[in-house]
């Protein structure tokens, strides 16, 4: 028997102490009794000198009573010690079990009823088996093992289960072969790591944990999930960590982990930790001895040599097991999906797809690309195995849609191919005429024809079969210019196709405010003309030579000669602009208030000439010079400021929208926005949650892909100040390749899976010394009230 | 000294009260049919006029009553007794100590009740009534009388009786026979719970030529009590405290003591030829005066 004692011994004792001298000196102590008026005294008297007789039995019955109540409260004492029948605690383990939960285990190839014994291990027959399958689909020749393979390959898909299911089978088997002295924690691994229990006996606890487990969109992250497998493991007896996944996670975080006995650099609690388990697996545990054993021999010849890496992960003195799961490697995904829009020519655009087979077999897909829900190009792609196609879609022009998808569909889904589910058919554009596409390398008919038999089937991973892309939108804008005649201004507008331009004078635009003329225009630029009242919003403004009190920006001083000496090239309308010999006769400096997100494009020293800023859905852009007094617009970059100007007043501020990768945190510019909190973001599933804003950025952790919505509004949640779309992709070939990793390596060690746990039978007793408590005390209260005791 | 209970008797004698006295005069005049005024008779030599019995004279009689009639046929000297015809003293020994004012009813106003029902019948059957309340010492008294009229100085006697003090049943009865010296029929109305004892009293009284009647009155809650837990008990006379934790078995021990001192009284009375009535407070104070006519012993 041992005690867990959760309170510190002398802390119980004390109180004991205590309340055992409580308990004597109130059993001292006469209580005071209720007086009872009586008429006769006499007859008592006679009646209590026969019961004298006995007085002796009283007091020892009195006693009894006394050594009752110590009695329940030693019971008591040695329940709150927590006392456990059975081994001994060094027996038990502490074990972290790990769930894959990251996008490939989403793959859909596994059989219900597997278990970790059926698990190949290396250098067994079935692993054996496996090779040669292996070898002879490489080969193209038939084997017996390849007609397994076949045969299995015919099996229903109906009859499949995915890969998170049958870990979280694996995850209670290990649970239900667990003994009553251990004690198991769960952590779910994905893009984050995230426990989902502490360290817990209660087995039915822990797999009601492990039932609640989904697989996400997101890579696995092993080297976060073993780092804290290892802190929580920290000072606990017999550690031990297994990982129940399907091995695809990146060789280098692999050869980062560092197994084998602790080194002297971190001896100490470690080294007792160490001992007990020596001194566990010394009694009986053969099986898990010659694991430990395993893989402290296998990183024994040079066990230091990874844990002095700056980035290992330390896991010396933890035994490290893997059960796999997955049972296909056939898969072919699509691991880069972008878009972009020419500069010149805006209403075109350019996608570029990346796709891969991962599988060891050839495999032939359809690949189709769409605008919106039209498909815009169909083709048919054939891989050989291991192989990377890119393909380049140049001059995709027509679809007004800016999101695009790319899918991969299996060549028989010809039906399916312009339909997506639960949408109506609809035909092909102009441009989806199908074209074949092979590979770099020549497939030969053999490939071609286990290409072909692979693409009627499929692959078990769909999430990679599915990417998106964003164009950013293209909008036709009507922009107004306010001069008095200016051939610069007006010839750097011809350059720019997306917009229409009309001409006011400063008398006509004032004549026209008060009527409706204004709010037609999307933007309107201020040459030499600062008026006192402007259109409303969301119409933009731009100002050359802003003068007075009504100019955007306060100005501070006027300075003459000056030069741009620092330019702000991340802000969108800076984009490509060169300023530097650019010669001014005087400009304005403005006085900006950066803390309400005015900023300063263009600077000279710290003097800002050029500033712009947003004022709720309202983009302001000012340059302290005149037109007049600069060379500035004979320089291409007079042309290219107001193209890059009036692309961010369209929320065009980007020629290339960049496609997110699941598993990270997405930093979100908002438009300039920046008076704002949080944002409301909705999710591709329409869910909808809200994301922290800090320096204008949205930040959220991507878990899903497709296209997420972000809804920029004001505190109060009412008027919609910007909306930001973005798209999320898998993007990552080390969870496209889904083939499951029997055992997997680290160093020379082998992880295997965990050999079975023995039974403890280790029992808490404080439930049953409790209920010894109550039957005390139920017996105490009887034969109190039937007089016995008192 | 724990302090007095209420006593409250000023409703004890009311109007409801004195009809139900009524009542059992003319029941008891039912059951004793032919009875006259006076008509108890006392076996005294001389003075009455009916010829009860005969004699051997002794030197101090009066030779006035020897017959001589007898002497000329038999040589012998001998006495003629006749019966004497006298009014017959009633005493009502009321028990007035501490010990009465237990119960509910109070023990000492079923007593006064009781007493006042014996007092009625015996004011109308013309003999002389007294009441003399007593615990330690006797408190006072109310001077024999006769004539039912006399029953409200009775009540106003009783309702005006001091209470208090513990009971000397053999001390106050050793006082009254020194204070009455005709005898007569002395009815002893207590609760006897007296720790010297009941037996002195009524030989006292017995060889004082008194007739005594014992009629014993008690709660029924002192004979069962319904206690329970760790109490201290206090004599309501002595003020003695004895701790006791009440058990089923103590209740049932106390139980059979009472009985058995009550026992001990029957016995010693019934041995003696004492009328012997026990009655618990319970029980309607007529309800008891006709069983006590229907036994007999307190009118012939």
């Amino acid at each position: 028997m041992s005690f867990l004692t959760p309170i510190a011994l002398p802390t119980v004792l004390t109180a004991a102490a205590v309340i055992a001298a409580l308990a004597v000196v109130a059993y001292i102590l006469k209580m005071r009794r209720r007086r009872f008026e009586v008429p006769f005294s006499t007859l008592w008297q006679r009646v209590l000198r026969e019961k004298e007789t006995t007085s002796l039995f009283k007091r020892l019955r009195r006693l009894l009573s006394l050594l009752l109540q110590l009695a329940v409260l030693a019971l008591l004492i040695v329940a709150i010690l927590d006392p456990r029948l059975g081994e001994d605690d060094r027996d038990a383990r502490s074990v972290v079990i790990i769930v894959d939960a990251s996008a490939s285990m989403k793959a859909v190839d596994e059989r219900p009823g597997g278990s970790i014994s059926r698990a190949p291990i290396p250098g067994s027959e079935a692993e054996g088996a496996a090779a040669e399958a292996a070898v002879a689909g490489d080969d193209g020749a038939s084997s017996d093992a390849a007609d397994d393979s076949a045969a299995d390959d015919s099996d229903d898909d109906e009859t499949r289960i995915p890969r998170i299911e049958a870990a979280k089978s694996r995850a209670r088997e290990l649970l239900d072969s667990m003994g009553g002295g251990d004690m198991a924690m769960v952590v779910r691994m994905d893009g984050q790591t995230t426990p989902l229990s502490r360290f817990d006996s209660d087995m039915a606890l822990l797999k009601r944990t492990v039932a609640g487990i989904q697989a996400t969109d997101t890579p696995a992250d092993l080297a976060r999930a073993l780092r804290a497998a290892a802190d929580a493991l920290r000072g606990r007896p017999n550690p031990m960590i297994v990982v129940i996944g399907d091995g695809a996670y990146p060789d280098a975080v692999l050869e980062r982990i560092a197994l084998g006995d602790p080194g002297a650099s971190n001896q100490g609690a470690d080294d007792q930790t160490d001992a007990a388990q020596t001194s566990a697996r010394s009694d009986g545990d053969a099986p898990d001895r010659a694991n430990t054993d395993n893989n402290r021999g296998a990183a024994r010849p040079d066990p230091n040599a990874t844990s002095q890496r700056l980035d290992a992960i330390d896991l010396r003195g933890i035994a490290l097991h893997f059960v796999p799961v997955g049972q296909d490697d056939q898969n072919v995904g699509i691991v880069a999906f972008n878009a972009r829009r020419y500069l010149t020519d805006k209403t075109s655009y350019a996608v570029f797809v990346e796709v891969q087979n991962f599988g060891d077999e050839p495999a032939a897909r359809r690949l189709i690309v769409y605008s919106g829900d039209n498909p815009i190009d169909v083709k048919t792609v054939v891989l050989k195995p291991g192989e990377r196609l890119r393909q380049l879609y140049p001059n995709l022009g027509g679809g007004e849609d800016n999101r695009l998808r790319a899918e991969l569909k299996p060549l028989d889904d010809s039906a399916t191919a312009t339909t997506n589910p639960g949408e109506s058919p609809s035909p092909p554009g102009p441009a989806a005429a199908e074209t074949t596409t092979a590979g770099t390398n020549s497939a030969t008919p053999a490939a071609e024809a286990s290409a072909a038999n692979e693409a009627r089937r499929g692959d078990v991973f769909a999430l990679d079969d599915r990417a998106f892309a964003l164009l950013p939108a293209r909008k036709r804008q009507k922009v107004l210019l306010v001069t008095l005649d200016n051939l610069y201004l007006e010839g750097a507008m011809l350059v720019y196709d997306s917009i229409q331009v009309d001409k006011l004078t400063p008398d006509e635009y004032e004549q026209a405010l008060g009527g409706d003329l204004l709010s037609e225009y999307s933007a309107v630029v201020f040459d030499d003309y600062t008026p006192a009242e402007l259109p409303p919003p969301p119409t933009h403004l731009i100002y050359f030579g802003p003068t007075g009190e009504h100019s955007p920006f306060p100005i501070r001083e006027t300075i003459p000669a000056p030069r741009v000496t620092d330019v702000d090239d991340s802000h969108p309308v800076m984009r490509w602009v060169i300023l530097d010999d650019v010669n001014y006769d005087q400009s304005a400096v403005f006085q900006l208030d950066r803390a309400a997100g005015e900023v300063a494009l263009g600077s000279y020293v710290r003097a800002p000439i050029i500033a712009a800023k947003r004022a709720g859905q309202q983009k302001i852009v000012a340059f302290g010079f005149s037109l007049g007094g600069t060379d500035l617009t004979l320089r291409v970059a007079f042309p290219l400021l107001l193209v890059n100007a009036l692309d961010w007043f369209a929320g065009d501020d980007a020629d290339l929208i960049t496609t997110y990768q699941t598993g990270r945190r997405f930093r979100v510019p908002l438009d300039g926005v920046y008076d704002i909190n949080e944002v409301d973001v909705a999710l591709p599933s329409g869910r909808r949650t809200r994301a922290p804003v800090s320096d204008g950025h949205a930040s959220f952790y991507g878990h899903t892909i497709g296209v997420h919505r972000l809804s920029a509004r004001t505190d109060d949640g009412g008027q919609a100040l910007a909306t930001i779309e973005l798209a999320a992709n898998l993007a990552n070939p080390a969870e496209s390749d889904i083939a499951p990793t029997a055992a997997l390596r680290v160093g020379d060690a082998v992880l295997t899976p965990p050999p079975g746990f023995r039974v403890t039978v280790r029992r808490s007793l404080w439930l049953y010394l409790v209920l010894a408590v109550l039957a005390i005390l139920a017996v105490e209260w009887i034969t109190y009230h039937r007089r016995i005791t008192v | 000294m724990p302090s007095l209970p209420e006593d409250d008797r000023s409703e004890l004698f009311d109007e409801a009260f004195l009809k139900k006295l009524e009542y059992l005069h003319v029941v008891s005049r039912k059951i004793f049919t032919g009875g006259q005024r006076a008509e108890r008779r006392m076996r005294k030599v001389g003075s009455g006029i009916e010829f009860a019995d005969h004699r051997r004279y002794t030197w101090g009689d009066d030779f006035r009553y020897i017959d001589w009639n007898v002497y000329g046929r038999v040589d012998k000297l001998l006495l003629r007794l006749f019966e004497e015809e006298e009014d017959l003293h009633i005493y009502l020994l009321l028990d007035a100590s501490r010990s009465m004012l237990i119960g509910d009813p109070l023990k000492l106003h079923y007593a006064m009740q009781v007493s006042a029902a014996l007092a009625y019948v015996g004011l109308a059957s013309l003999d002389r009534v007294a009441i003399l309340p007593f615990s330690d010492r006797l408190h006072g008294r109310l001077p024999p009388a006769r004539g039912k009229n006399r029953i409200f100085k009775v009540f106003e006697f009783l309702r005006n009786v001091e209470v208090g003090g513990d009971t000397d049943l053999a001390a106050c009865v050793e006082k009254f026979v020194h204070q009455n010296k005709r005898r007569g029929l002395v009815v002893l109305l207590s609760d006897f719970y007296d720790p010297r004892g009941f037996e002195e009293a009524l030989n006292t009284l017995r060889y004082n030529k008194f007739d005594p009647f014992v009629l014993q009155v008690f709660d029924r809650k002192e004979a069962e009590p319904s206690l329970h837990g760790d109490l201290a008990l206090v004599d309501c006379e002595t003020g003695e405290i004895k701790e006791v934790t009440i058990s089923r078995s103590l209740l049932d021990a106390y139980t059979r003591e009472h009985e058995k001192f009550c026992g001990e009284l029957r016995d010693f009375c019934t041995a003696r030829a004492v009328p012997y009535f026990r009655t618990h407070t319970r029980v309607a104070f007529d309800d008891l005066i006709l069983r006590i006519f229907r036994t007999g012993g307190f009118l012939r």
